[in-house]
């Protein structure tokens, strides 16, 4: 079965020659006649299917629109032209983050976090101190968000993320910013992955990773699709080009 | 729309618990200091109005603090839902939630704190020695049409306050002239013809003389106002509907 299946995806971003952020400026700007704003495409025409159990990698260079596609996926985003279908619950790592609040503690978002994946209050109880203890952050559980470190977000955010048993997980660059301790964690969380059999859409520039683990490939050049295929075949396309 | 709500409840409680938390700094001191606020506005409004107004209402510092607690819900209420998308910018950008829940956690959250001041009201009328008769039962449908109100607009503000940042300083000046609009410490009852009904086009005002005269006067509130009040609050919830779901697909482009 197809969980994952995009078809004809375009996204176009608006880019303001001055950026407008007011109703102010916006009528102001209706007397002024260079008023307007240029689209710049950075998705065009992306189509490929994720089955269950799969891991798809994309692969691409800077702004070549990987992010853009999995918020896409993720449907924080709209895409300007054509349908994505998702058959199952999504657990996104967007970012570097899953959407914690920087004034509540440790708990108090992974709390709000289950409750967006929709556990019930015994469920997280139940999960709090597995998902610190995971994160080595058990002695910060009460400290703000604010107050962490960059590192010390992600792996909070990868921990809970993935204690959370997600069904599908869409993840962008998780590992850019932790220290050697935590990319080992990152792994075995990988390989117990792939035995469950659970379906990961995977952006990197790590293609020793990419090529690790993940089924197929997708490879990105200025938002256009230069290819799909295996992981060897779509790296070795990528170095081609660059 | 009221699926979703169904589906995230989980969710929408733990939002509104740890808003109100936040609010109230965690402390109880801070919830003291926060009901401050209104004492403090009653304070100021009695010592300018009492003379003015001196024999139209007996009793006039509870009619100026169950007007302060009803306007507050409302004031309160929607500027707190005017940040409800933006205040929360990972949950906009990181996660897909449908995001009419940070709309509706956060008029819960305001209806937490309003309960909490109608509560310092309640002290206040038992310490006057008046107790509330049967007519008061109005009260809490009154309170669910306020939620109503503050849950439409806060959704249309709280859309367009993501795209337009000014909508913020504009709905301010709104409240200012709203205030005065509603009659928070003049009675509207007292005027006559076309002025009063003018004036009482204004939800909240209809609102406001009707829980005083519920709650302070032992008077049955007529069908046609309880009618007016609830229509007009479902207009504005479905006006802020519209808005707010025509604004919706760009909020993680523009938070
Ligand atoms: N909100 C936005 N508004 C306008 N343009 C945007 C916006 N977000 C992304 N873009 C543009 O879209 C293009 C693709 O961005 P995207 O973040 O998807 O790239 P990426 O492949 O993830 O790059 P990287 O490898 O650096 O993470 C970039 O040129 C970027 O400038
Ligand atoms: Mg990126």
């Amino acid at each position: 079965m197809d969980i994952i299946e995009a078809k004809n995806i375009w996204k176009n971003y608006k880019i303001p020659h001055e950026k407008r952020n007011t109703l102010f400026e916006i009528l102001y700007g209706l007397l002024d006649t260079k008023m307007g704003y240029e689209t710049f495409t950075a998705l065009k025409d992306i189509n490929f299917t994720v089955k269950k159990g799969e891991w798809l990698g994309v692969i691409g260079h800077n702004g070549s629109g990987k992010s853009t596609l999995l918020k896409v996926i993720a449907n924080t985003i709209r895409p300007t032209k054509g349908k994505i279908t998702v058959n199952g619950k999504i657990t996104s790592f967007l970012e570097l983050g899953v959407g914690f609040q920087p004034d509540l503690t440790a708990k108090e978002n992974i709390k709000i976090y289950g409750a967006i994946m929709g556990l019930s209050d015994t469920e997280i109880d139940d999960r709090i101190d597995g998902i610190l203890e995971f994160g080595g952050l058990t002695r910060f559980k009460d400290t703000k968000i604010k107050n962490f470190s960059s590192g010390m977000i992600v792996r909070l955010a990868f921990s809970t993320a993935v204690q959370i048993e997600p069904e599908i997980l869409l993840l962008d660059e998780v590992l850019a910013v932790g220290d050697l301790d935590f990319q080992k964690k990152c792994f075995e969380v990988f390989d117990r992955y792939r035995e469950m059999d659970k379906t990961v859409v995977y952006v990197s520039h790590d293609l020793g990773t990419v090529q690790r683990f993940c089924d197929k490939v997708l490879l990105l050049n200025h938002g256009e699709q230069i290819g799909i295929g295996s992981p060897e075949e779509m790296i070795s396309l990528y170095k081609s080009i660059a | 729309m009221i699926k979703n709500l169904w589906k995230y409840r989980h969710l929408v409680k733990r939002l509104a618990v740890s808003d109100f938390k936040v609010r109230y700094k965690n402390s109880v001191l801070g919830f003291f200091w926060s009901l401050l606020e209104p004492l403090l506005m009653l304070l100021v409004l009695y010592i300018v109005f009492a003379d003015i107004f001196p024999s139209t209402q007996e009793n006039y510092h509870l009619f100026l603090l169950l007007g302060i607690a009803l306007w507050d819900f409302f004031a309160k209420g929607t500027s707190m839902g005017l940040q409800g998308i933006l205040s929360k910018p990972g949950m906009v950008r990181q996660v897909y939630i449908p995001r009419e829940i940070l709309i509706f956690s956060s008029s819960l959250t305001a209806l937490m704190m309003a309960v909490l001041e109608l509560g310092v009201f309640g002290i206040f009328m038992a310490i006057s020695g008046l107790m509330p008769t049967s007519t008061i039962i109005y009260l809490p449908l009154i309170f669910m049409t306020i939620f109503i109100i503050v849950f439409g607009s806060s959704l249309a503000l709280g859309a367009l306050n993501t795209y337009y940042r000014d909508v913020q300083y504009i709905w301010a000046v709104i409240l200012q002239a709203g205030f005065f609009a509603s009659g928070v410490f003049i009675d509207f009852s007292t005027y006559q013809g076309d002025l009063k009904r003018l004036l009482l086009l204004n939800p909240m005002a209809r609102i406001l003389l009707i829980s005083r005269d519920c709650v302070l006067y032992n008077k049955v509130v007529s069908s046609w106002d309880l009618t007016f009040c609830l229509a007009s609050s479902l207009v504005i919830l479905l006006i802020g509907y519209f808005i707010f779901s025509k604004l919706e697909p760009g909020f993680a482009e523009e938070v």
